[in-house]
């Protein structure tokens, strides 16, 4: 049997074709997807998908979203993706530094919400950068 | 400086008073005032004036012709450029439709509260308003603008609090003219609205929302009908309603009428026409979805992504809107010009001959008193 992934945001398809294997870090922990997986509905985190075609592994950052598995099609619908391969090393140190700045100075409850949620993101995305240079 | 200026510039004002290129101003920095051009055609006649300023005039007439003929050619081309944003984002939104519609089914019967769609009674509401960067595009951002002062009259009247979160330059430097009406951010959006742009307003509403500052959102921003028709709408943002029915707040949740939110099969069509209605097809689907986590942490995954494919469509229709509005301006702004520039050339052919006739006059009955 054949997997299919689908990977969508709101402008574009980051990917849509046939896998071997994915990783996807989920709300409760990461699970892996292989051929004939029961289906699903899960929430996914802020975090790196793994995906494996043939005997490949690409890195996706996925900035939340969500998650369908049935009949060997996963549909991953992100607020926001990107092939780990696309991100500049030094842009993302620097925004995830710009993020914990921001953070140790938020005055409310709003703001510490707001800043909590972008230093998410830009650790996902420094951590993904840095897995593909192993 | 300025009052050098001001001696230099008076004189020639006060001949251009006597000239007909007062309507020609009006004319080209409110395209569509073309009212007082006929007056102009009508006196054409008895207007006298230097040869030389004609001419300027007609050049000047030209070349701010070739700069509106150059900005509806980029509006245009532009239009198409948000066409195609719209329908590569698509894909997602049907997606998400039918994923969404999907888990509702599941969910129905499920007792379920999620903080995005809590139904709180409204004492304070946030409005976003989505205007465009730069003016010249007809009524476009007054129209939301006016639109955003009614709104908050009807909530002031309903005795609520509200809040404005301003979105692109031509709101925010409206706003910030008015230091009365409260505004919590504002958010200048790129060229092309990205799902980046989107996100920075969604959570700024999401933050506003959960953390029970405001008990409702609005968003006010342009709808694309066609080329030549756009209309700014008000739709609620939050709360959302997990099983897509419209909020109902005892009362107070007034425009619900126009509330076109959750309508789970409107998709907008090719910009150019009428929006279509795509009834998406709902897979027949094995029924034994498991869901990983809570229903309510799936929601709650779930809801946010429409919040943001919501602003982010928004965003874009409010984009095309502007650049059509654009366009049709420039183009009216380019045909006033020619038809100046045609009226223009007629009275200075005719100014010229006149000046010929007087000389021509002048040597005849110069020669006549001789012999």
């Amino acid at each position: 049997m054949t997997l299919n992934l689908c990977v969508l945001i709101p402008n574009r398809i980051i990917w849509d074709s046939e896998v071997k294997e994915i990783i996807l870090s989920t709300t409760s922990g990461q699970i892996g997807v292989l051929p004939n997986h029961a289906p699903i509905a899960t929430v996914v985190d802020i975090g790196i998908l793994r995906i494996r075609l043939n005997d490949q592994w690409f890195t996706v950052v996925l900035i939340g979203g969500f998650a369908r598995i049935s009949n060997n099609e996963i549909i991953i619908l992100g607020n926001d993706a990107e092939m780990s391969t696309d991100i500049d090393p030094k842009e993302a140190q620097q925004t995830f530094e710009i993020a914990e700045a921001n953070l140790s100075r938020a005055e409310d409850e709003k703001q510490a919400i707001e800043f909590n949620l972008a230093l998410k993101r830009a650790r996902t995305r420094v951590e993904a950068v840095n897995e593909i240079s192993y | 400086m300025s009052s050098n200026l001001a001696t230099w510039v008076s004189p020639k004002l006060s001949d251009f008073d006597s000239l007909p290129s007062r309507s020609f101003l009006s004319g080209l920095r409110l395209p569509f005032v073309a009212r007082s051009r006929r007056r102009f055609l009508g006196g054409a006649g008895v207007v006298h004036c230097n040869l030389r300023e004609i001419r300027d005039r007609i050049d000047s007439v030209k070349k701010t012709q070739k700069i509106t003929e150059a900005m509806k050619l980029i509006a245009a081309a532009k239009v198409r450029r948000a066409q195609e944003a719209v329908v590569s984002g698509r894909p997602f939104s049907e997606t998400l439709v039918e994923v969404l519609f999907n888990i509702n089914e599941q969910l129905q019967d499920e007792d379920i509260d999620v903080p995005l769609t809590a139904v709180r009674p409204v004492r304070k509401i946030a409005i976003v308003v989505v205007t465009g960067d730069r003016g010249l595009c007809g009524n476009f951002n007054t129209a939301v603008i006016k639109r955003a002062e009614s709104r908050i009259a009807d909530i002031k009247s309903l005795g609520l609090e509200y809040v404005v979160v301003s979105v692109g330059k031509k709101g925010s430097a409206y706003f910030q003219r008015r230091p009365y009406i409260p505004v919590e951010r504002f958010i200048e959006v790129g060229s092309l609205p990205t799902t980046k742009d989107s996100q920075a307003i969604a959570d700024v509403v999401f933050s506003l929302f959960v953390s029970k500052e405001v008990d409702k959102v609005e968003l006010l921003y342009t709808k694309f009908v066609s080329l030549v028709k756009s209309d700014p709408v008000i739709q609620t943002l939050l709360p959302l309603s997990p099983k897509g029915e419209v909020c109902d707040i005892n009362g107070v949740c007034v425009d619900a009428a126009e509330d076109e939110f959750f309508r789970l099969t409107t998709k907008e069509g090719k910009l150019t026409v009428v929006r279509e209605t795509i009834r998406i097809p709902t897979p027949a689907f094995s029924p034994i979805l498991q869901f990983e986590q809570d229903p309510l942490q799936i929601l709650d995954g779930l809801l946010p992504l429409y919040l943001n494919s919501q602003i982010l469509r928004s965003l874009q229709e409010s984009l095309a809107s502007e650049l059509a509005a654009r366009m049709t301006a420039m183009s009216s702004a380019t045909d006033n010009a020619n038809e100046l520039r045609k009226t223009l050339t007629i009275i200075y052919n005719r100014e010229r001959q006149a000046k010929i006739t007087g000389e021509i006059v002048e040597i005849v009955s110069g020669t006549e008193a001789l012999g």
